[in-house]
């Protein structure tokens, strides 16, 4: 994909989605990744005796899926200045994450192109598990 | 509130509003940035290999975003790590906590985060909130984490938000 | 599972083949990762400035890790991280399980924190045992150099059971 400019997007524009689905093993990387090694990520018996149905994907890990969205679709001339989401439902290991984002705003700051996304993680019922919002600042064809 | 309706909220909480904790040193090293990549699917090389990196214009391989390093483990010496539910420690009588989000703000500008970078990570509550939902009363506590590179510029921040209910 | 099998000169051929080098790094996290994933607690595997005052490098690398292979999407192993080399050996290998068959590491210096490692791998040994069911023997051996002072710091023998 090649670089996206700042004259190239509207508001209302979805960005190119990411799609996701993690297995088991991918949660124990995350686990040394991340650093978190709470047992309901990785451990059936635990995840179970906490009340959960079983594993659950790190929320953590979820926002870090909103990152590579972004990433990818701004590289590699594009600076990422904000994201973040809430999480509201929780995913499971083996069923797709849709990572989603569409333009909210376009706008100019501190001399910079800027773009407000809302973001969002889904689940194959189509509800929004971990939404959030991000700021992204794009180059411009002109140079600026 | 709880079911009586009375706050929560402690005066030594409020006292602590504003006030950054003990600063914790992260590293970002060439096999922690490459790590993280890996667990997230990134695909971008520039998170895995130093020269794809460079000649893109970074000193080094780069932290993937949502990474700020790895904080340094000692277990003779256990410290409180910043992370989004780390270092609540006040007696709350809600017993369940759920994490409420996570944001990340970067500052380009002050510099990318890189393999070779020590990352000083300092934490202060900006607020506490209380309300009453679908959970029943909640209260709401906003963590704002500042991370500062070697060089002494701020290259990220991060505000978390814990639900305990 | 095969009833019986037979190593076949094709795969004889392969022993000695070495395969491009690849570097191994050793950082202070890894190390440290690896120390906690032994349940160690000696301050040599985690505290710089104690490993400096006892004359080493840095902290030291518990014995057992020689660093973190470079991972590159689609050039490793995605669930063991073993580097898929340019010329190396080749075995069409049939049986789908995998157990460790054991590790002998012969070490000629410390691996510290900072250390960058070039290590090179041939396949060293081929063998079948017949222990109730077929099982095939793979036996690799690697040199570790520093990069820094060319030394070699290690030599291993790494066996994997395929049956």
């Amino acid at each position: 994909m090649g670089q996206v400019y700042i004259e190239d997007v509207q508001v209302g524009q979805e960005i190119p989605s990411l799609k996701k689905n993690c297995s088991t093993q991918q949660l124990v990387i995350w686990a040394a990744g991340s650093g978190d090694f709470y047992q309901i990520h990785y451990d059936k018996d635990f995840a179970q005796a906490t009340g959960l149905k079983g594993l659950i994907v790190h929320g953590a890990l979820k926002n870090a899926f909103l990152g590579q969205l972004l990433h990818d679709w701004i590289s590699p001339a594009g600076e990422l200045r904000r994201f973040g989401c809430s999480y509201r439902g929780m995913d499971e290991p083996n069923q797709d994450i849709l990572c989603r984002g569409v333009v909210t705003r376009v706008f100019q700051e501190g001399g910079k192109h800027l773009v407000e996304l809302d973001v969002w993680t889904e689940n194959p019922q189509g509800k929004r598990t971990s939404p959030g919002t991000a700021v992204v600042a794009l180059p411009s064809r002109n140079g600026g | 509130m709880t079911q009586a309706g009375t706050s929560v909220i402690t005066d030594e909480m409020r006292a602590a509003v504003g006030v950054e904790g003990p600063p914790t040193v992260l590293e970002v090293e060439k096999t922690n940035c490459r790590m993280f990549a890996r667990a997230v699917g990134h695909a971008d090389p520039i998170f895995y290999d130093e020269e794809a990196a460079k000649a893109r214009g970074y000193r080094s391989i780069v932290a993937p975003p949502g990474f700020m390093g790895t904080p340094i483990y000692n277990p003779n010496r256990p410290a409180g790590v910043p992370g989004e539910m780390g270092g609540r420690g006040f007696s709350i009588p809600y017993k369940r906590v759920l994490n409420g989000g996570t944001d990340y703000e970067y500052f380009p500008e002050n510099g990318a985060i890189c393999a070779g970078d020590t990352i000083t990570a300092r934490t202060k509550i900006t607020g506490f909130e209380e309300t009453t939902g679908s959970l029943g009363p909640m209260l709401i506590t906003r963590r704002e984490t500042t991370y500062t590179n070697q060089d002494g510029k701020v290259v990220a921040k991060m505000y978390g938000t814990v639900i305990q209910y | 599972m095969a009833d019986t099998f037979e190593i076949t000169d094709e795969m004889r051929a392969q022993i000695g083949i070495e395969g491009a080098p690849w570097t191994y790094e050793v950082t202070t996290t890894s190390v440290r990762m690896y120390a906690r994933g032994i349940g160690s607690d000696d301050p040599i595997h985690y505290d710089v400035e104690f490993a400096q005052s006892q004359g080493f490098r840095s902290i030291v690398a518990p014995l057992g890790y020689i660093g973190t292979p470079i991972y590159l999407p689609g050039k490793n192993d995605p669930t063991f991280g073993f580097p898929r080399r340019e010329g190396g050996p080749r075995l069409n290998i049939p049986f789908k399980g995998l157990l460790d068959g054991g590790t002998e590491t012969e070490y000629f210096d410390y691996i510290c924190a900072g250390d960058v490692l070039e290590e090179r791998s041939h396949l060293a040994d081929l063998r079948m045992r017949e222990a109730g069911r077929p099982m095939l023997f793979v036996t690799n051996e690697s040199v570790y150099r520093n990069v820094s002072t060319g030394q070699v710091v290690v030599r291993q023998r790494l066996t994997s059971i395929h049956m």
